[in-house]
């Protein structure tokens, strides 16, 4: 599986994961409030420009994550048209675009696992209610693993299907599925018990 | 209801899976429905599947680990969407959203612990998955694009026929499953306590004669 990391060796990639998601947040709020001002768009679209910059990634990273929210814009910019004046839908549709556009420099340059890590910290806290990091860290590495093989799983239902020139539809595809997914899970919980992780 | 304190092994795997199908879920083309005429984010059937077969908590719990991983950058959203700027976009309230409908398909579709029948599953599918991620997903939505919450219901509007197909979809897969793999809903912790004392198959199926309607 490919994840949107861009390795680097930038001020931004070296920066904590927290720290990031904390300087995005602050960024995000003060967009949000000042965006009736006239200068906040540019001001915070020429940010994010010079931060794509620092960060190493250049310019064509910066219009993939401009072009992957084109259905956004579009769908935003049409609603808003409808009902608001143009000038009132563009300042909308501008301060969600660049929003969007900085958060996935987050993940553009921190790493899964430093992100996962920072997860579980951010979930301590929540120790006292009774949820356990240890165990939300073995159910998202879990997670990750099953992935491929709940997508093996996928494949061979329909090549299976494909072989039988059996139509391929939905009560035929999920049903299969699920039992063999479930199935696997139980496997997977005999295994771990096996282990001694209870 | 399930207790949350005692966290079985199996809750854990079984969360794990779920989360890991609804990843699959996303992968395009990965369920044609009705020959491809109905386009269908198959994700969101994922989410009235989690709470109606997995019940309340680990059906949002399912929900919640897929998210996670979403959050931290894995593309598993459908269309290979990833990353925190999805949480940062106007749609994440829906994304909210899914989580408490799993849980409330859950209460309402396995109250009791009890066997699927088609108009529980039906009713929770439609409040959890329906009702509840819109009540949340749209002032989200309004408060993200500006756009007034009564304008922004009636575009989300839009989405509500496809969304019942959904539910249907959902409550006649959940009850073939019954048919085809009754274990699938057995809570964790009985089956975990099942296979310490055998014979465990047919105290199951004693407790389940025995369970009153």
């Amino acid at each position: 599986m490919i994840g949107l990391y861009q390795p680097g060796t930038s001020l931004l990639h070296r920066t904590p994961a927290g720290v990031k998601v904390l300087v995005f947040a602050a960024l995000t709020l003060a967009i949000a409030l000042t965006a009736g001002g006239v200068w906040t768009l540019p001001a915070a679209g020429c940010l994010t420009a010079a931060l794509y910059l620092l960060a190493g990634l250049g310019i064509r990273p910066l219009l993939r994550q401009l072009c992957a929210a084109r259905w956004i814009v579009l769908v935003m910019l049409v609603t808003q048209v409808i009902f608001l004046p143009v000038l009132v839908a563009l300042t909308n549709t501008g301060r969600v675009l660049i929003v969007i556009v900085l958060a996935a420099l987050i993940t553009l340059t921190t790493r899964i696992p430093a992100l996962l890590d920072a997860t579980e910290r951010a979930l301590a806290p929540f120790r006292r209610f009774g949820v356990n990091p240890a165990a939300i860290g073995l159910l998202l590495a879990l997670t990750i693993t099953a992935i491929p093989v709940i997508g093996g799983f996928a494949t061979a239902i329909r090549e299976a299907q494909r072989a039988r020139g059996a139509p391929v539809r939905l009560q035929t595809f999920v049903v299969p599925l699920l039992v063999m997914s479930l199935k696997h899970s139980d496997e997977l919980a005999d295994a771990l018990t096996a282990r001694g992780i209870e | 209801m399930g207790n949350r304190a005692t966290t079985d092994i199996r809750d854990i795997t079984r969360i794990a899976v779920f989360a890991a199908i609804l990843a699959v879920l996303g992968i395009p083309a990965a369920i044609p429905v009705f020959g491809g005429a109905v386009p269908i984010t198959a994700q969101t059937l994922g989410v009235m599947l989690a709470g109606a077969i997995l019940g309340s908590w680990r059906g949002a719990a399912a929900v919640a680990v897929f998210e996670v991983l979403v959050l931290v950058g894995l593309p598993l959203l459908s269309g290979g969407r990833g990353g925190i700027a999805v949480f940062a976009g106007p749609s994440v309230g829906y994304l909210i959203g899914w989580i408490v409908g799993a849980f409330v398909i859950g209460v309402i579709a396995r109250a009791g612990n009890r066997p699927p029948t088609w108009w529980r599953t039906m009713l929770g599918c439609f409040v959890g998955g329906i009702v509840i991620v819109y009540a949340i997903g749209i002032p989200f939505q309004s408060l993200i694009t500006g756009l007034p919450l009564a304008k922004t219901a009636l575009f989300s509007a839009v989405f509500v026929p496809g969304d019942i197909v959904k539910v249907v979809v959902a409550t006649i897969v959940t009850l073939a499953l019954w048919r085809a793999y009754p274990r699938a809903f057995d809570r964790g912790a009985r089956a975990a306590v099942d296979l310490r004392v055998a014979p465990h198959e047919p105290v199951v199926q004693a407790e389940r004669a025995a369970a009153p309607e």
